[in-house]
């Protein structure tokens, strides 16, 4: 019953919602447009884009040690979360019994690993979050819930790792599809958006000579 | 209620490997995994025996002692099974067989895709009777067609012998009993028969 | 006449004599091909049918490992003597004495909290914050209490569920929990040696014994007779949970790791060891976690916060580590770092 509406019509939904949502989100931000630039442009600004993306996955000389933290579970979790969902194997299955398409999977030592990777990383950005008083003073609901809810998603597809019982694929399913009808009305948009947002940033300031 | 035994009898046996492969065959086990094997003591030398081996559907088994999910049952006809629906693949079992039946499952780098494989008695398992689910998951049901193990029935030297307990005793028993009379007939010690040692009366290897 | 009765003696002797002799010989005869016998000891053995053979099946007096053609661990063992040992140790020791080591620790704890109730400040608290833990050790002990606890009742479900879960949830969905727990056991096990490494790092510099920590123990930290012990930055209770902590935790990881990579080739008996160590060893350090939770929470008044928030009260800090107290005193006189605010604190390093 609950199986069935979580393969069927939840999944539809969920999809939708998160299709959608996003498409809107992202199209909203681009509507908004520019201010009119009235200043005279040293440069196009597309190398401030470029600039801006780049150094923004290292850290500011002056905040390494502060942040040594963050950056390095910050890489763990995004790196592995990345890398288990699009290359682990009954991903790669998942997708193709949807969709048709398949390209190669991680070994299954390789999945494991990175699973870990990114549970160490997640835990441990998510309770400094908490532990710092300023993150903590800075962080909404709408972040914890992001993290707990991502926590949850990682939980029950390693629970379900021995692809032997049907009720805990879909527990990870369903969770999966609460968390897609979440993504698109909260920061978790930044998968998609910190390139552009990036990119604004460093043109923005690169058009006037500034590095961002 | 019967109780369904394996005896193998190492004076018959020559390590074919007959009831392996027929295993294997009848019940399409997954590679890496045996659910039967053959164990040779003493190879090559003096005394070397052979005897088949694979789960001895204990009446007290310590796999269903053990398992944390209580997933082992006993049928009817004292056959020990496990139900791959409930097993999670912990392997405690495995740790518990005195005769190493139960089997990992060979999937994945740290071995814990799959649930554990053990011999059936060619029983199948709990789903209905020659389903071909209760094919994929546990192999052949030969007791539901009246059949005895494929190993037993294959064996060429009939050295296992497979069914119920009283039956398998009293046919080993014919056995000995017609080993040591034809022994005595000829007039010779059953020692000097050289069964069960290849050594005589005078510390000289016979064979 | 003297010549009669002479003879008469002599032939009396020798007939005794002759006798005696006789019955030597009689008694000694028989035994001579004993002591040749024993020369040639194979032909002295009578060889039972059977018997050697599955003497060496059962592994009775050497360890006999056969030939097969399979490739699996232990294949060639016909017999494996060590499961029945472990089957005895899990289900008639392991399950009943762990439960029962459990129960007691908690019933000592609720004890002493009915009787005793919670260790009071000496002082009325002042107001005044003072720094304990900074932000990196206070994620450290979180992250670490996260694994610690996901592997402990993931691993205590695995262990007793069998008792206490198949009534509830029957044999099926205990099979799925099973299932869940199992999986979530194996993938965090090694994570938790990433949590050791980083406690162990972290907390290790104020963890070395010190003077004062036996006498600490020896008046029982002040728990029994009351009044407080000196102490510093941790008590000797606190350095002996933080070894436990850290040596149960490290054999904890080997012994799961040997568990977990099954297919690396260790045998039955290894692997069954390795799981008795990690039993016992997990038991134990549950059980005295329940002692640290209690004095970190309900047992002693407001040590929660320094885990929390990262500060306590200066009045705690006179009575509970008096010592440590004096140290940030002196290292920080007059410095910032002490603020009534903890919200507002930004954290020294981190």
């Amino acid at each position: 019953m609950f199986k069935h509406l979580v393969d069927g019509i939840f999944w539809d939904i969920a999809l939708w919602v998160f299709t959608i949502g996003v498409l809107w989100r992202i199209l909203s931000i681009f509507l908004v447009g520019n201010k009119k630039d009235l200043s005279v442009a040293r440069t196009t600004g597309m190398t401030g884009a470029i600039a801006a993306n780049i150094s923004r996955f290292f850290p500011r000389s002056e905040m390494q040690s502060r942040t040594r933290l963050h950056v390095i579970a910050g890489y763990m979790f995004h790196l592995g979360l990345f890398a288990l969902l699009f290359f682990a194997a009954p991903h790669i299955l998942f997708v193709e019994s949807q969709t048709g398409l398949s390209w190669p999977a991680m070994p299954y030592w390789a999945f494991i690993v990175t699973a870990q990777l990114a549970f160490v990383g997640l835990l441990l950005l998510w309770i400094h979050r908490v532990m710092d008083p300023v993150t903590r003073l800075i962080s909404s609901a709408d972040d914890h819930v992001g993290s707990i809810l991502t926590f949850i998603v990682m939980l029950t597809g390693c629970m379900a790792l021995l692809e032997g019982f049907e009720g805990l694929r879909v527990l990870h399913r369903f969770t999966v599809e609460l968390l897609m009808v979440y993504f698109p009305f909260s920061r978790l948009m930044h998968a998609f958006m910190f390139i552009p947002s990036r990119a604004f940033t460093g043109a923005w300031f690169g058009r006037r000579g500034v590095k961002a | 209620m019967a109780a369904m035994k394996f005896y193998c009898d190492a004076e018959r046996c020559i390590e074919c490997n007959g009831c392996v492969t027929a295993c294997k065959n009848e019940n399409e086990v997954p590679w890496g995994v045996n659910r039967r094997r053959v164990v040779t003591i003493k190879d090559g030398e003096p005394g070397e025996r052979s005897l088949s081996v694979a789960c001895m559907h204990c009446s007290d088994a310590p796999c269903a002692a053990v398992c944390p999910v209580d997933c082992f049952y006993t049928t009817d006809d004292g056959i020990v099974l496990h139900d791959k629906d409930i097993c999670i693949g912990c392997g405690y079992c495995f740790y518990a067989c005195p005769f190493g039946a139960p089997q990992f499952p060979k999937e994945g780098a740290f071995a814990s895709r799959g649930k554990m494989d053990k011999c059936t008695f060619c029983a199948g398992g709990p789903l209905p009777d020659n389903s071909s689910e209760e094919y994929r998951k546990y192999g052949a049901n030969r007791i539901a067609e009246g059949k005895l193990p494929a190993c037993a029935e294959m064996c060429a030297t009939k050295a296992l012998l497979a069914g119920d307990a009283d039956m398998v005793a009293d046919i080993y028993r014919k056995r000995m009993v017609n080993r040591a009379s034809a022994a005595l007939g000829k007039g010779f010690q059953l020692r000097e028969q050289n069964i069960g040692s290849g050594v005589d009366l005078k510390g000289k290897v016979t064979n | 006449m003297s010549d009669k009765k002479q003879s008469r003696i002599r032939r009396h002797r020798k007939v005794a004599y002759s006798l005696l002799s006789l019955l030597v010989l009689t008694l000694v005869l028989p035994l001579i091909p004993y002591a040749v016998a024993e020369k040639d000891e194979t032909a002295g053995k009578v060889f039972n049918p059977g018997t050697e053979l599955w003497r060496d099946v059962r592994q009775r007096d050497r360890d006999v490992i056969g030939t097969t053609q399979m490739k699996s661990v232990d294949a060639g063992v016909l017999i494996n003597e060590y499961g029945e040992t472990w089957r005895h140790f899990r289900m008639q020791q392991l399950v009943p004495y762990g439960a029962a080591l459990m129960g007691i620790v908690l019933s000592i704890i609720l004890l002493f909290y009915l009787l005793r109730g919670p260790l009071r400040l000496q002082e009325e608290p002042s107001g005044k914050k003072i720094e304990r833990f900074t932000v990196f050790e206070r994620t450290v002990h979180w992250f670490t209490v996260a694994i610690f606890w996901l592997l402990a009742l993931t691993g205590l479900i695995l262990l007793y569920g069998r008792f206490v879960l198949i009534p509830i949830l029957g044999a099926d969905g205990f099979g799925i929990t099973a299932s869940a727990c199992k999986e979530a056991h194996n993938l965090f096990g090694p994570t938790f040696l990433v949590a050791l490494v980083l406690l162990f790092l972290t907390f290790v510099k104020d963890n070395i014994y010190a003077r004062g920590d036996m006498l600490w123990l020896l008046k029982g930290g002040g728990m029994l007779g009351g009044g407080h012990v000196s102490a510093g930055r941790f008590n000797a209770g606190e350095k002996i949970w933080f070894w436990i902590a850290i040596i149960g935790g490290l054999v904890l990881s080997v012994t799961g790791l040997i568990l977990v990579f099954s297919i690396l080739g260790q045998s039955r008996e290894i692997m069954g060891l390795s799981h008795v160590l990690h039993g016992i060893v997990a038991l134990v350090v549950i059980s005295v976690s329940f002692g640290h939770i209690y004095l970190g929470t309900a047992g002693v008044e407001g040590t929660l916060g320094s885990m929390t928030t990262g500060y306590v009260d200066e009045a705690w800090a006179k009575s509970h580590h008096d010592r440590w107290y004096a140290e940030v005193k002196a290292a920080e006189d007059g410095s910032d770092k002490i603020v009534d605010e903890p919200g507002l604190a930004t954290e020294g390093k981190s």
